[in-house]
């Protein structure tokens, strides 16, 4: 929200300009970050162990590959195992060592042992919404005046959905075009609590546009209220200006304890998806 | 109650000295050519040596024994007058000056020195000229005197292009910033590009940081006093400015000669004119308007009532739009009691509202939110003689903070109906305070502000288990408060004091100490305040900020009082400053009250300024060093960091150079160290995205800050038939064409056209700065 102010400024100031700086940066000691997702499809599940690395470091952080990991839901331990498949985009990356489906209404408990200190997460699973339809549209704007190199891109998804009134809820969406992840732009984060919203969701339009053929689909995941505080504060720090109108930017909060950063989230799911035609 | 001692013991010590009977002449001060009350005028009584200055109303009163006097009357940029008096009654006398420049040789002048900066027991005070101001460069040729208060010392901006400015260490929502003593709660228009003050319309500013009188109240670091115009009420005239990026017209003229007056000013920009006539749906633009009549019922009686009305609307496709602005009006009453009791009545509105709006058939939403408040203001000024000049008075003030509704627009749209409760507050004031001369060179003022703010009902106030539990705040119970019942009372003593000590003619010595409150509380997390920021009262959860402020100075004139050289060291001290917890939510949070921290805040620093106001050239030259850091338990990990405005050295060089009655030229240059900034010390993966890894706030400073602009103005040489002059400005912004840093964010390194580079691991730092080089011409006529 506060980078679009900066947007506007530099629109109405025509001459505003933006340029890459070399910045002369401290550098930190690493910091543990787990990232972790149990759902209640029957699956391996994972959870992604690693450590912050510099700012102009050429990766995005260093994996953890020696970690012990396991999962309880109070009744049942899974325990995870490293990279199982051994493959090289998986080092970092621990499966539980047999399918299992999260339940709702059950809490999950993660342990992450990593170089000899122990972080612990907590999340309930929650219920989740259904998605009642998919729809396409053809969108006028977007045919006349499309984005570069998205000339044949001009129909929208919308999404149509009843959000129970009588529950406090929290969702986090995912969309995809022929199954790649697509956002508006790279930073956004599409995820709400129900605060503001009506009971009927009637074609709010999803991400990004599509072409005739793409294959459309939408994930929808309920989340807790920290997964909700975590995303929340996680598109802030994307999103921040340099503390110029918005907030200073500053770590999301949590709910790994033992001073890691990232999030573990226990999410019913729910999907749909639609041939894009006209 | 040690001060009440004190005041009595000072006006014992007088009235022993006090036996003769005494008369006193009284009256207005002001500008032969249109009528316009002269504020700060000095009057001086050449037998005696003492004097006094006209007050806010242009309005003096000295008394003096029965006798034949020589009066002197002078201000800045006018020619000074005499008039021998015989006082064997109290009398009125009313004065009228002229333009220095008009009458030069049909007017016997004085060389009375104006030496108010040595002899005024002000301090952390500083006047605007305006007609300094419109010769001054300016953005896109917009005279503002926003942009010259940044000039000041003690002063600080967050950036080119902004219009909050930083006072000593306080943050942007601790100045009152009063129009016709109306507060205006968001002075920006387009962002901060302009600020809310047509140039065209304002009689006089003052900016006071420090030694304020117990007068004024409810903000901790400054008050920004800005009087518009009383209107011509001698001839009918006007002006019409056409710039670059907004226009100006205004008219005023007298409504019955000598009596009554009116101004009416308008201003508006036309970008969006520009973005129409390119073909773009999209508009932003805004507009001014500022209206006042003034009427004189008799030499005791006079009113006005004032009117300013601005607004901003950005749009966007015609689909998303928002748009804010400020209403005010006030209605004033000066009435003369007798010859020495003066009174001022002021009932005051003022508004300030945003709206957001989405028009679309799935999602359609307005959200509107307000602060409206109401006031009775009652300033008396009591000239008990000329060693003592007290004033007291009672405010009472009435708001509403209304933060936010969301409303949706279209049959379908997914929003529901929500309002979050509106909160009321009564803020009431009584204040006294003694101007006494206690001999030549000693000056002191003294006075006692009691501030009594009561958060009242309707409203619903939650009790929570954990009040700063901001993850899941647990309300325990709710008690509902009926209409203006008593949630919560503040109390406040505010003193204020101040002397001047004078060492010689033309140096003197000020020292000041004054308490702060401050009851209403923005509600931001940013550096520079947006007006979708809203405010809350002190409340149950939110206690008053209380700073306390000690500044000592050296004033010297040199040249024959025609460089005023200032020195000051400030120190001050805030407690209960309000800031709210890292990654706080402060838009639509019903439990806003848990995002809430409260911490202390230290300032200190030294202030340089040399100036000169008259002659061909004017200008000053400023200086301060200063610095500012917070401590707040909850923000960045309870460690002290310093002020998002904090900039250890600022020098700031403004001028005028009048060449002939044809061209004039104006010149700024700004120099800063760069503010403080949040930067990343690491980075990591979170599902895809690439985060920033942050370990301290303000941990980093931008480069620093420094800019020239230059101006020319050319007044063609009237013609003798035609009744109008004309004026170009020329100005140049940025002159040297750096590109200063605005402000700094990250993002994963991408190429030009925005394609992500590589396998979109690798981040980069983007810097915006705003201007480049950017040439201007404003077009002035006036009749």
């Amino acid at each position: 929200m506060k980078k679009y102010i900066l947007l506007l400024i530099g629109m109405i100031t025509l001459g505003a300009c933006e340029e890459t700086v070399q910045l002369d940066l401290k550098n930190s000691e690493p910091i543990v970050v787990v990232e972790g997702l149990v759902t209640n499809e029957l699956k391996n599940h994972y959870i992604k162990v690693s450590k912050s690395v510099n700012f102009y470091d050429s990766n995005n952080s260093t994996k953890i590959t020696n970690a012990m990991v396991t999962v309880t839901d109070g009744e049942d331990a899974f325990n995870y195992v490293h990279n199982p498949n051994n493959k090289d985009d998986e080092q970092g990356t621990y499966y539980s060592a047999i399918p299992y489906a999260g339940q709702v209404g059950k809490t999950y408990t993660l342990n992450v042992v990593a170089e000899g200190k122990t972080y612990t997460a907590v999340d309930i699973l929650h219920p989740v919404a259904n998605i009642d339809s998919l729809t396409v549209r053809f969108d006028p704007d977007e045919f006349e005046n499309p984005e570069e190199g998205m000339e044949d891109y001009y129909y929208e998804v919308l999404f149509y959905a009843h959000e129970p009134q009588e529950t406090k809820d929290f969702y986090l969406f995912k969309f995809y075009r022929n199954d790649t992840l697509i956002y508006d732009t790279e930073t956004d984060i599409y995820f709400s609590d129900d605060d503001l919203l009506g009971e009927e969701i009637n074609g709010l339009p999803t991400a990004s546009f599509y072409k005739i053929g793409d294959m459309a689909k939408v994930e929808m995941y309920s989340i807790s209220n920290a997964g909700f505080i975590y995303y929340n504060d996680l598109v802030n720090l994307l999103n921040n200006d340099g503390g110029m109108f918005g907030s200073p930017p500053v770590n999301p909060r949590t709910n790994i304890t033992g001073g890691a950063l990232g999030f573990f989230q226990a999410s019913s799911i729910v999907m749909d998806s639609i041939l894009v035609k006209e | 109650m040690l001060l009440a001692a004190i005041s009595a013991a000072f006006l014992l010590h007088t009235s022993a000295v006090f036996g003769q009977q005494k008369f006193t002449v009284n009256g207005y001060v002001k500008d032969v050519e249109n009528g316009e009350e002269l504020i700060g005028a000095t009057v001086l009584v050449k037998e005696t040596g003492s004097g006094t200055i006209t007050n806010v109303y242009g309005f003096y009163a000295v008394s003096l024994p029965p006798g034949n006097y020589t009066i002197a009357y002078s201000y800045i940029g006018y020619s000074t007058v005499e008039h021998n008096i015989t006082l064997n009654e109290n009398q009125e006398f009313n004065v009228e000056l002229p333009v220095e420049a008009i009458q030069m040789d049909e007017i016997v002048i004085t060389d009375e020195p104006i030496d108010a900066n040595v002899t005024d027991i002000k301090m952390s005070k500083n006047e605007l000229d305006i007609k300094q101001v419109k010769k001054l460069p300016a953005l896109f040729g917009e005279p503002d005197i926003i942009k010259t208060i940044q000039m000041l010392p003690g002063v600080i901006s967050a950036g080119e292009g902004t219009s909050s400015f930083f006072v000593r260490g306080g943050s942007a929502d601790q100045n009152l910033i009063l129009i016709d003593e109306a507060p205006i709660y968001d002075p920006s228009h387009l962002f901060g590009l302009f600020s809310v003050f047509n140039a065209d319309v304002i009689k006089d500013s003052e900016l006071y940081k420090g030694g304020i009188p117990s007068k004024y109240g409810g903000r901790l670091s400054s008050i920004l006093e800005v009087r518009t115009k009383d209107g011509n009420n001698k001839k009918l005239g006007g002006a019409a400015d056409l710039g670059l990026l907004a226009s100006r017209v205004m008219v005023e003229g007298p409504i019955r000669k000598d009596k009554s007056s009116f101004i009416l000013s308008g201003r508006r920009s036309y970008v969006d004119l520009f973005l129409k006539a390119k073909g773009e749906k999209s508009s932003v633009y805004f507009y001014d308007v500022n209206a006042k009549v003034n009427w004189k019922h008799n030499n005791s009686d006079r009113f006005f009532v004032a009117f300013y009305l601005g607004r901003d609307a950005f749009n966007f496709d015609n689909v998303f739009g928002f748009d804010w602005g400020n209403t005010t009006g006030t209605f004033r009453w000066n009435h003369l009691f007798n010859d020495r009791l003066f009174s001022n009545t002021s009932l005051i509105a003022s508004n300030f509202d945003y709206k957001l709006g989405l028009d679309d058939a799935a999602q359609g939403f307005e959200w509107t939110s307000n602060l409206q408040e109401l006031s009775l203001k009652e300033d008396l000024n009591y000239f008990l003689n000329n060693n003592n000049e007290i004033e007291f008075g009672y405010h009472l003030t009435w708001r509403r903070f209304s933060p936010g509704k969301l409303r949706p627009t279209s049959e379908e749209s997914l929003f529901a109906e929500r309002a979050l409760d509106h909160m009321y507050a009564l803020d009431h004031a009584l204040y006294v305070g003694n101007k006494q001369k206690l001999s030549n060179r000693l000056t002191v003022r003294y006075g006692l502000r009691v501030s009594i703010f009561q958060n009242i009902g309707d409203q619903d106030v939650y009790i929570y288990a954990d009040p700063k539990d901001n993850i899941d705040p647990e309300r325990i119970d709710t008690v509902s408060y009926k209409s203006f019942e008593n949630i919560k009372t503040y109390i406040n003593f505010e003193p204020r004091i101040s002397a001047r000590y004078l060492l010689n003619q033309n140096s003197s010595l000020k020292v000041s100490y004054n308490r702060m409150a401050q009851n209403t509380h923005l509600i931001s997390s940013g550096t520079v305040p947006i007006p979708f920021n809203t405010w809350s009262p002190s409340s149950p959860y939110l206690e008053p900020q209380l700073a306390d402020q000690l500044a000592i100075g050296y004033f010297r004139n040199i040249r024959d009082n025609t460089i005023e050289i200032s020195t000051e060291v400030y120190y001050k001290d805030i407690k209960n400053v309000t800031d709210f917890a890292d990654n706080a939510q402060l838009f639509f949070n019903d439990d806003l009250a848990t995002e809430y921290r409260q911490g202390s805040s230290n300032s200190y620093g030294l202030e340089l300024m040399a100036q000169k106001k008259d002659g061909d050239l004017t200008g000053f030259v400023s200086y301060t060093l200063s610095k500012t850091e917070r401590s707040v338990p909850g923000v960045n990990k309870d460690e002290s960091f310093l002020a998002n405005y904090d900039r250890r050295n600022v020098l700031n060089v403004v001028a005028t150079y009048d060449l002939n009655d044809k061209w004039s030229f104006g010149a700024n240059f700004t120099y800063s160290t760069g503010r403080p900034i949040t930067l990343p010390s690491g980075k990591y993966e979170y599902d895809g995205y690439q985060v920033d890894y942050i370990t301290e706030r303000n941990g980093y400073k931008l480069p620093d800050f420094h800019r020239m602009d230059l101006s020319a103005t050319l007044v063609p040489r009237k013609n003798k038939g035609r009744n109008w002059q004309s004026s170009w400005v020329f100005s140049i912004y940025n002159v040297y064409d750096r590109r200063n840093t605005f402000t700094i964010y990250t993002r994963v390194k991408q190429d030009k056209d925005g394609n992500i580079i590589g396998d979109g691991n690798e981040k980069e730092a983007r810097q915006i700065s705003l201007f480049p080089i950017l040439p201007s011409i404003t077009y002035n006529i006036r009749f």
